[in-house]
């Protein structure tokens, strides 16, 4: 065999290996979820891992009315964006000061913070604390309790830190405010950071469940993915209508990765993911760079 | 300290502090002070039922784990070593190898690595029902495999001895495409020179990756195994849907979850497994923190 073709060989080998791990391993199991939505109950029952025939899409409707995905949804958006932008704009807030150093013992408050992400979790004290306040089963009271977390804080004190001192300065004696500074210089030079957070925020907002299953108990409350887990446990026999209510409420966020799946994977390859899973690793994963 | 050139004199002294106010006020509020009384409530015996008393117990729910309750107790904990074990060790496996088949910028590869990323961006409901179809004892495709495998039939998520390593494998699946980005990010940054050295000295495929591969990329290792370990020392969203906990698949975050939120609520032994837990992400962070950073000196 010429070289030429011994390369083509080899790329194509190499491109088939690749296309069976990421779309048979990773892919296929939701997709095979997706064909089974568009099957009748009964042609499920008879064959269960064939291609539907014919196509059914009555699933979706039925599933939708059913689970009353429609009032679950708002709720979904109002649980991801309403804390995703309070979020960010107190972490700003808080880490701006910090970072710069303008009160005493601004790196003992950091040190502190810091620390705290290393303590017990505390969700059945939250429990507790949510019904004594009046934040347990409530919109307003989730909302609340979900937006004042200051996630992101960290990677922002050191993000600030590169942008230079003497503009705060120059603008100051310029006789702009404070309030207006943050929003019309700093937040607009931590566009990339604020955008992978908020995706990251908007992603983890949506998909909580144990806050939804402990802090809301009237189905009214809901988000779809605690919605989702109360249908599948009352229809579990059918599997084709559980099929489908999943990718009613996988499809928002399949959109969402689709379209921002470029920021999402550089996001964690520069390592900016690591303040939204622990606070510990924003160190280790900082200096790799 | 700096002094902050914004305000005028008089708002000068208080506006870091008006800055820092709310968002400070609300980490105290719902995060600071309950975690510290996570503590506090380890002490005492509460159903947490409106009009129920508090009572204040002492060490009643510790020496209850290591009493009365210790098969249970043990067992959650042991439950959870295999898991965190489990985990992270395939994760960085499998994490390892997709980076090292994808790290290069090639047509396609965008997409594969996309791919592959994909299941973390769902909640652990749709994983969690997506699994429950796919090894669905009666009507799901692993069942034919299996049978076809082992001639006789498996209950899965059901099954006492395969419940615990399918939610490891599951686990794995949903989170390997993060494991393999921060190799690919740590690849990347291995200066070419080394590996044409390598080849000009005659190093084969295994000699380059022992010998200069797999010591650069001690860093990544670092921060994969300490990630993937605490990521899931304290995991049971996912057990949750998957199987609630049964067929030996109670971690300790799940059987905290189960006695605070079950049936029969106990929110003060609850909190004690809790502070358990916090212990056991301590002792396992450390230690692996304290090895891996010697890893990173002595390669």
């Amino acid at each position: 065999m010429s070289l030429r073709l011994k390369e083509i060989a080899r790329t194509g080998g190499l491109q088939l290996v690749c296309i069976v791990i990421s779309v048979g391993f990773f892919a296929l199991p939701l997709i095979y979820l997706a064909l089974q939505a568009f099957k009748t109950n009964n042609e499920f029952l008879n064959n269960p891992t064939g291609l539907p025939h014919p196509w059914t899409f009555s699933n979706f409707s039925d599933a939708w009315s059913e689970g009353d995905f429609s009032n679950e949804m708002v709720n979904s958006l109002l649980y991801a964006i309403i804390p995703d932008i309070i979020t960010l704009i107190l972490g700003v807030f808080l880490a701006f000061p910090i970072s710069r150093g303008w009160f005493r013992h601004s790196n003992v408050l950091y040190g502190f913070f810091v620390f705290s992400g290393f303590l017990p979790a505390g969700l059945i004290p939250l429990f507790i604390e949510a019904q004594k306040i009046g934040t347990y089963n409530s919109r307003i009271g989730y909302l609340i309790m979900t937006s004042l977390t200051g996630a992101g804080f960290f990677f922002f004190v050191g993000y600030i830190k590169t942008i230079p001192r003497e503009m705060d300065e120059a603008a100051a004696l310029d006789g702009c405010g404070y309030i207006r500074y943050i929003f019309t210089m700093i937040v607009p030079q931590m566009k990339p950071a604020l955008a992978t957070f908020g995706i990251f925020g908007f992603v983890a907002g949506w998909n909580n469940l144990i806050l939804p299953l402990v802090m809301l108990n009237d189905q009214s409350l809901w988000p779809v993915t605690r919605g989702l887990f109360s249908f599948f446990g009352q229809y579990s026999s059918q599997w084709p209508l559980v099929a489908a209510a999943t990718i009613i409420v996988a499809l928002p966020i399949l959109v969402v990765f689709a379209i921002l799946q470029r920021n999402l994977v550089e996001g964690v390859a520069g390592g900016a993911a690591a303040g939204s899973g622990g606070v510990a690793v924003a160190q280790p994963v900082e200096n790799n760079e | 300290m700096s002094t902050i050139p914004f305000g005028t004199r008089r708002t000068r002294r208080w506006l870091p502090w008006a800055s820092i106010a709310v968002p400070t006020i609300g980490w105290l509020v719902f995060g600071l002070f309950p975690s510290v009384s996570t503590v506090f409530f380890s002490f005492t015996e509460y159903s947490g039922f409106p009009g129920t008393p508090l009572h204040f117990c002492g060490m009643c729910n510790y020496s209850n784990a290591f009493n009365s309750s210790w098969s249970d107790f043990s067992s959650s904990v042991v439950v959870t070593l295999k898991y965190v074990a489990g985990v992270t060790i395939l994760q960085i496996a499998i994490g390892l190898g997709l980076a090292l088949l994808l790290r290069h910028r090639r047509k396609g590869f965008g997409l594969y690595r996309a791919l592959i990323f994909m299941p973390q961006v769902f909640s652990v409901t749709i994983v969690g029902v997506l699994f429950s179809l796919v090894f669905d004892p009666q009507n799901g495709p692993a069942e034919p495999m299996y049978h076809g495998l082992f001639g006789s039939t498996s209950a899965f998520l059901g099954d006492q001895n395969w419940a615990l390593w399918l939610v490891i494998m599951i686990n794995v699946w949903m989170f390997s495409g993060y494991t393999m980005l921060v190799y690919i990010a740590a690849l990347r940054r291995i200066p070419p020179e080394l590996y044409e050295a390598a080849s000009l000295d005659g190093a084969g495929r295994f000699r380059t990756f022992r010998h200069i591969t797999w010591p650069l990329l001690a860093n990544a290792t670092t921060v994969n195994v300490f990630l993937t370990a605490m990521g899931c020392v304290g995991e049971f969203a996912l057990i949750r849907v998957l199987t609630d906990g049964h067929y030996g698949t109670k971690t300790l975050g799940m059987y905290m979850f189960d006695t605070a939120f079950g049936v029969n609520p106990s929110l003060g032994y609850g909190s004690m497994l809790a502070v358990a837990q916090f212990l056991i992400t301590l002792v396992i962070g450390s230690a692996l923190l304290f090895f891996l950073r010697r890893r990173e000196v002595t390669l």
